[in-house]
């Protein structure tokens, strides 16, 4: 480290706060909330969303790939929620309290709560949509975007770092024997590999604003210590060294 | 050599003299040792793949055979950023997870021995899932260049290239490079974007020092998307 940088070191820190100014949160408009959707259960999927909310209107877009394709011959319908009223985290193995290898949808609930919004492809948002295959996107991968009410119970959620995005359906091959025969905690007309979560991810506002990757060592001059005393005697010398050669003159 | 001396207006002259030429060798060095980071140009396309076919509310479901996608590296499981390099420029750091600060902007690494490495927001997606994978280092610190001093020097077609905990290595090749205003700082384009679906990666510093203020104003990004995956039992 140079010396006198040091000199610089409490500009630099004074300039920091100005950094942390949130200038640029009004650049877009809406607050907006993200999440990676990681695999649960071992359902070898991945994704990301976000949920940007503007008055009471919530604009989703959500993506994910991997999960299981087809569901007796047809395209596996994943039911997707906003999970809300809980601790806001996604499950970890430990929740699978009956040890059949799966973390159910309820086994889940003490980690991300219930249904506080079903995000389905048409009609209602609302929990009770929430087991309605015919709304659910269906195949292994979504492109999923939608704009809707968002209740104030979900938006609640969102504001207080509670919400979850869980994904439903996994591949009943993958399961053990155990959890291919149980049925769904939710409906039990079907299996439980229907309704067990298969993509998790807790909702945190996105960051906003830029960065403060700089501390302006060198973006200006540097070395300002190197250049006062070196031009001190530059100029110094030259002055005296001009006197003293006059002086001489004169004096020869 | 007295004549000299004399000749040079005695000995006090030949000090004055040597002053005069020690202050200018001083001013010379200081001049040569200025360090100033590559202020990056705008560059490239920050879209590298199809948006969404129309507005509004739309599902789709996987392409359709008639439409085929075009050819993309596929996303992978999650596994944390464990390095980073950038040959272009030669930046290979080790990279650590950070969160946001409690006013909502990224957190940064911090002084300590990891303030010259490379950060990865935790909350973004692991390089090689779906979605941009953020990724910010410093241009400097008060020791001087930082980890991406010369980032504006990247620029598209350059190879980024990640290691992840699981041993599994990501080519990503840059297809934008931009420079904001931290005012007017575009954060749903650069933490989110219009394609959740492709790997990604955003590199962030900070770029425009202001002399007078002593701050920079302004952020580079890099846009890059993910081109190839190396894993580690592929040769």
């Amino acid at each position: 480290m140079r010396k006198s940088l040091r000199t610089l070191i409490p500009l630099a820190a004074a300039a920091l706060p100005l950094a942390l100014l949130p200038t640029a949160a009004h650049a877009d408009s809406g607050t907006s909330y993200q999440t990676t959707l990681n695999p649960i259960n071992g359902s070898g999927g991945s994704g990301m969303a976000t949920v940007t909310v503007n008055g009471d209107q919530a604009s989703v877009d959500l993506n994910y790939t991997g999960l299981a394709t087809t569901f007796g011959g047809n395209p596996y319908p994943h039911v997707q929620h906003i999970h809300i009223g809980a601790n806001g985290v996604c499950p970890t193995m430990s929740a699978d309290k009956n040890g059949d290898g799966v973390v159910d949808t309820v086994e889940g609930q003490p980690s991300y709560g219930s249904i506080g919004t079903t995000l389905s492809t048409n009609g209602d948002t609302g929990p009770s949509a929430g087991t309605n295959i015919k709304v659910a996107p269906a195949g292994g991968s979504a492109d999923y975007h939608r704009t809707f009410t968002l209740n104030s119970d979900t938006m609640n959620a969102l504001q207080s770092g509670t919400g979850v995005i869980v994904v439903h359906g996994l591949d009943p091959s993958t399961l053990s024997k155990k959890a291919q025969n149980e049925k769904s905690n939710l409906v039990p007309s079907l299996p439980l590999a229907a309704t067990a979560p298969a993509l998790c991810g807790a909702l945190s506002s996105m960051p906003t604003g830029g960065v403060a990757t700089g501390y302006g060592a060198t973006g200006g001059v540097e070395d300002l210590g190197l250049f006062a005393v070196g031009g001190g005697l530059a100029a110094g010398g030259a002055a005296l060294f001009a006197s003293r050669k006059r002086a001489a003159s004169k004096a020869s | 050599m007295r004549h000299l001396i004399t000749m040079l207006g005695g000995r006090r002259g030949v000090l004055a003299l040597v002053a005069a030429v020690v202050g200018l060798g001083m001013i010379g060095f200081a001049v040569h040792a200025q360090q100033t980071a590559p202020q990056p140009q705008r560059a490239g396309r920050i879209a590298v793949s199809p948006g969404p076919a129309a507005a509004g509310a739309s599902f789709s479901a996987q392409p359709s055979p008639a439409q085929p996608a075009p050819p993309r590296a596929r996303p992978l499981g999650p596994s944390q950023p464990v390095h980073i390099s950038i040959p272009a420029i030669d930046v290979s750091s080790r990279v650590f997870p950070l969160g946001k600060n409690p006013d909502g902007t990224l957190a940064v690494p911090q002084p300590g021995p990891r303030l010259n490495t490379v950060g990865w927001y935790k909350n973004s997606p692991t390089p090689g899932q779906p979605g941009p994978s953020i990724l910010l280092g410093h241009v400097d610190s008060v020791q001087g260049p930082s980890v991406f001093f010369r980032l504006g020097d990247v620029h598209p077609g350059d190879k980024v290239i990640v290691r992840r905990r699981d041993h599994v290595t990501l080519v990503f090749t840059v297809n934008a490079v931009r420079d904001f205003k931290k005012a007017h700082f575009p954060s749903r384009l650069v933490y989110g974007g219009d394609d959740l679906s492709t790997p990604q990666l955003r590199l962030i510093t900070c770029s425009d020092f202001v002399e007078s203020i002593h701050h920079h104003i302004g952020n580079e990004v890099v846009f890059a998307h993910l081109s190839k995956v190396r894993s580690p039992h592929a040769g």
